[in-house]
């Protein structure tokens, strides 16, 4: 969660040399588990530290409990992201089911009562582990480790049970059970606030039809909003967008249950957390990382302790100036100056990029074929970029952009385009304007690709434009992750994605023309042959007969056009499928990046002598990418 | 051959070539004069712009064949016109295209969507025969032109042939609107006349009559207002002819002036170049405001306004003019050339009515310094 940076000002409370170098560490992925601060009874001008719990008690705002319909949102959001993590983590494909519903007024001005309830077939959790799951804030399986999950710090679903317990008085009703248990437990967890501990409430035991799985209910103030950029039918369908191996079941107000089933069986392989690549660190980090491995060569600790270090960069690094003996030096012996003079030898030195093996795409396949869930789509464009670094971190951008068959353009052409913003796989729904996406969209020249664009804004038409931002270490602007911290680096690594999405369209968009270039030429045949003809007779008084040789022979002439046009479309058409064909065959079945095309087949619209056009049904065209602008693309598909 | 007889039968060569070619299934290219400064020549001894050898080639296929069969069309409402002696306006002509289309529905492919689209219909026919709309009865509204005079009388031939005849002396204070066919026009004068005036700014005109000018001098005093119409241009064209008088222009001193106004009246437009034969008179010459006007009569000028975009734009077109303009190049307009150049260098201006700053008690100023530059030959 984004109580990063929280944690990190929390931490700076009790800031002592011993938790600096455990906080660094942790921050790193390697195991350390350590409480939060601790209460210390204040006296009078004594400096006293507050639990984790009592500090987010007090600043719910802050992780997405600032108005009532956001209430909702995030307390499904936190639960449904626990569910898909965990069920990742066991390899289950998961299936989740959910239920939200007014039941009563609220206890706070204009609130409903709201009962939320996630339950998922997944692992389960260990009965023992409940009260810290759901109870306590910062306690949290994948806090650092530097893997792409959903949840990070644990502070999400303990800030829900916070609020449920706050406005109305129980926490969390919870339903466990492992694949071990023969019986279910369940139980009513609170959060004990002044201590930042879990509690447990009326356990028992109980039969549940489930195999395994969580059920968990909320009964909490807020208010049910559905459509709408912060709504829940959003959010879900942003969520089965990017996670096209769920099933999601769900029941809203006024929607009975719903289903989407699930795109594909692949489950997501989680990617293991990697050792951390130098230019993605800071001093400090660095001279801390080097505290974990007690007393070794440095250069045994640069080729352990890191990723992307080796030999040859060792030498590299000799090459640029650094004594050998640096290396043979033992690590805890090094002093602060010999490791600033190596830190800044390694960021000058090129070093391969960080590995892309922690980063997790969805892949163009999947997004290929989740994208049609967003309603009747005409065509679209899935490009995925390869993993790069920005911001010292690893980042792997995808895009898709669709457009919409059932946004018709006369209605929409000046509505700007539907952006659907993803952090690790989560919707971002609040806060659009700031985000790094947005800025990255409204960065691009969208005019180039004959799309409509207001001058610095978003592009307009019946387009979805959905952006997919992966890292384990994604920097978020405040900590209800909302929204992307928009720097330099990252807006522009999306904008590149984008431009790459754009050209497909364009190349899209422009056959169209072409098709309607070609379409008018036949029109004009029929239409204007006839006048132009009979004109010139009436001017030239000419016979009968003269007018008929020249009405054939401008038939001939126009012919022979349309003729040439129909050639040309054709052999564009070749030229498609050819590349289709290459890439196609090129393709690896299970390759992350992209995934068999799904719908290879060139479905482009049929032309009828007279012009008229009928749509086919969306089919995507996987392209080489060897006109692309930039050099990071991977495959890509776009769609006629 | 005169024109009405010449413009049917040209089309109807043009149309039976054309028919000619469709017979044999061969395409049919039309050629028109390319109305551009790229293809204008300038030669002082004819005085005006003059179009070149550069043609623009319409070949037909299925991009072209609906801006020929508009042409066709528009050609033979012109044709029609010219027939029955019926005149009209350009957006007159755009009704009678929609008319014409409404009452005939197999037509309605040919239908424009605006005026624009059958101005440009009507222009394009106007290159390819090298004639100017006026010769196929399309004229624009009579704006400016506005013209005062003692001695001056215009004998006007109706299209029914009977013969007007309007003596300026006996108008009042109202002027005389020279009208779009100058060729109806024949002037006499009552008393020789010593110079006609063209005047840039219609209400400084007005002034200057009102202030007594044309009872104290023998001259014609026109009003242009501003960038002078077809009616300004052919109007000048025919006192230069008819009256062979001195002729001089005075306007403000700027870059648009001098390009736009003073060049168009003097030699013709690059837009245009097929008429400019009888649209130019080139014996006007630019009497003020002159640089050096400036600093003898203590007039005052001001800074070209940076940010406005009109009088940048003007300046920088200035700078155009003397690498491409085939009129400043010429050394016999070294005059007007080198005050674009002053232009250029000093980005100043200063307005014909600075005149009225040398004596502001004294309504006649501006026509003493006005007699005087003519006396003293004070101009370009």
């Amino acid at each position: 969660m984004r109580g990063a940076i929280i944690a990190g000002s929390i931490n700076r409370l009790v800031w002592s040399g011993k938790e600096r170098v455990h906080f660094l560490a942790q921050s790193w992925g390697y195991p350390y588990s350590r409480g939060m601060a601790e209460e210390k009874k204040s006296k009078k001008g004594q400096i006293s530290s507050a639990s984790t719990a009592e500090y987010f008690s007090k600043n719910l705002q802050q992780v997405g409990f600032s108005s009532l319909p956001k209430a909702v949102l995030t307390t499904l959001k936190e639960a449904i992201d626990n569910s898909l993590d965990a069920c990742e983590d066991a390899g289950i494909l998961p299936q989740i089911y959910i239920e939200v519903e007014k039941v009563a007024a609220g206890t706070l001005k204009n609130a409903d009562r709201i009962r939320v309830k996630v339950e998922d077939n997944g692992p389960g959790i260990d009965p023992d582990d409940l009260s810290k799951v759901f109870g306590e804030y910062l306690a949290s399986s994948k806090f650092g480790r530097g893997r792409c999950s959903r949840g990070q710090q644990g502070i999400g679903i303990s800030a829900a049970t916070t609020w449920a317990q706050l406005t109305n008085a129980a926490g969390a009703t919870v339903i466990t059970k492992t694949a071990q248990m023969r019986k279910a437990v369940k139980a009513l967890v609170e959060v004990d606030i002044k201590h930042n501990r879990g509690v447990l409430k009326n356990k028992e035991t109980i039969d549940w039809d489930r195999p395994h799985g969580v059920s968990v209910e909320f009964l909490i103030d807020g208010r049910i909003q559905l459509n709408g950029e912060g709504g829940l039918l959003t959010y879900l369908t942003g969520t089965a967008l990017v996670n096209p191996h769920i099933t999601l079941s769900y029941k809203l107000p006024e929607l009975g249950v719903q289903k989407l089933e699930r795109l594909t069986k692949e489950i997501p392989e989680i990617p293991q957390a990697t050792e951390p690549h130098p230019h993605t660190m800071k001093l400090g980090e660095f001279i801390a990382h080097s505290h974990l491995f007690g007393r070794v060569k440095t250069s045994a600790w640069l080729k352990k302790g890191f990723s992307r270090v080796s030999d040859a960069s060792i030498a590299e690094l000799k090459k640029a100036g650094l004594k050998p003996a640096l290396f043979e030096k033992n690590v805890d012996a090094l002093s602060e100056a010999e490791f600033r003079e190596l830190f800044s030898a390694i960021q000058n030195t090129p070093l391969m990029a960080p590995s892309t093996r922690s980063v997790l795409a969805i892949g163009e396949a999947s997004l290929s074929k989740a994208i049609q869930r967003l309603g009747e789509v005409d065509f679209f464009s899935v490009v995925s970029r390869k993993p790069t670094i920005a911001d010292f971190k690893p980042v792997q951008v995808e895009v898709a952009i669709a457009r919409l068959l059932n946004r018709a353009v006369g209605d929409d052409a000046e509505t700007p385009v539907q952006v659907l913003r993803f952090a690790n796989r989560v919707p971002l729904q609040f806060d659009k304007a700031a985000c790094a996406i947005v800025k990255a969209i409204e960065s691009v020249n969208w005019r180039a690709y004959q799309l409509a664009q207001p001058r610095g804004g978003l592009p307009s038409g019946p387009y979805v434009m959905a952006v997919s931002v992966v890292s384990p270490f994604i920097k978020f602007k405040n900590a209800s992750k909302e929204t992307i911290d928009a720097s330099e680096e990252l807006v522009e690594e999306i904008r590149r994605a984008l431009i790459q999405a754009g050209q497909r369209l364009s190349r899209h968009i422009r056959r169209e023309v072409k098709a309607n270039d070609l379409e008018e030429k036949l029109r004009h045949i029929e239409q204007f042959c006839p006048i132009l003809v009979d004109g010139l007779c009436r001017i030239t008084n000419a016979p009968e007969a003269r007018k008929k040789r020249a009405e054939d022979g401008l038939v001939k002439i126009l012919g022979r056009d349309a003729r040439e046009a129909q050639t040309e479309l054709k052999e564009a058409d070749a030229i498609v499928t050819a590349a289709i064909a290459k890439s196609n065959k090129n393709k690896k079945p299970d390759d992350d990046e992209g995934g068999d095309s799904d719908g290879s087949e060139n479905g482009k619209q049929k032309k009828s002598k007279s012009g008229a056009r009928e749509k086919a049904k969306p089919a995507a065209v996987r392209a080489s990418s060897d006109d692309d602008d930039s050099d990071g693309g991977g495959q890509t598909s776009f769609n006629l | 051959m005169n024109k009405d007889q010449t413009i049917p039968k040209m089309s109807r060569e043009l149309c039976s070539r054309l028919l000619s070619d469709l017979e044999k299934a061969k395409r049919p290219v039309l050629l028109a004069t390319k109305c551009a400064l790229d293809n204008a020549r300038y030669d002082h001894k004819v005085g005006y712009l003059q179009p070149g050898n550069k043609k623009v080639r319409t070949e037909l296929n299925v991009s072209s064949v609906k801006k020929m069969s508009r042409a066709i069309f528009m050609l033979e409402i012109l044709l029609r016109n010219l027939d029955t002696g019926s005149v009209n306006t350009k957006r007159e002509l755009y009704y009678i295209s929609k008319g014409e289309i409404k009452h005939n529905p197999k037509l309605k492919p040919l239908d424009f969507g605006d005026q624009d689209e059958s101005d440009a219909t009507i222009d394009f026919i106007c290159e390819m025969l090298e004639i100017y709309r006026e010769e196929v009865n399309c004229y624009a509204n009579d704006r400016g032109g506005q013209t005062y005079s003692q001695h001056l009388v215009v004998t006007e031939t109706l299209p029914d042939g009977e013969k007007a005849v309007i003596d300026l002396s006996k108008l009042g204070t109202s002027p005389f609107q020279p009208k779009n066919r100058p060729q109806n026009l024949k002037l006499t004068t009552k008393k020789k006349v010593d110079f006609a005036l063209i005047v840039e700014s219609e209400g400084t005109a007005n002034t200057l009559v009102a202030n007594g000018f044309t009872k104290r001098h023998n001259a014609i005093v026109i009003g242009a207002q501003g960038v002078p119409s077809n009616a300004v241009r052919g109007w000048a064209k025919l006192i230069q002819d008819q009256l062979r008088t001195p002729m001089f222009f005075f306007g403000d001193l700027d870059a648009y002036t001098m390009q736009n106004i003073y060049r168009t009246l003097k030699a013709g437009s690059a837009a245009s170049l097929i008429r400019n034969s009888d649209y130019s008179a080139p014996d006007v010459h630019f009497l003020g405001v002159l640089p050096e006007d400036i600093k003898k009569y203590d007039l005052n000028d001001y800074p070209v306004k940076e940010n406005d975009a009109q009088e940048v734009r003007a300046l920088k077109k200035a700078d155009d003019a003397l690498k491409n303009d085939p009129f400043f190049q010429d050394k016999r307009n070294k005059g007007c050339s080198e005050i674009l150049r002053w232009l250029l260098k000093n980005k100043r201006r200063c307005e014909q009515q600075a005149y009225f700053t040398v004596d502001p008690k004294d309504p006649t100023m501006p026509e003493k310094i006005i007699v005087d530059k003519i006396k003293k030959g004070q101009y370009v």
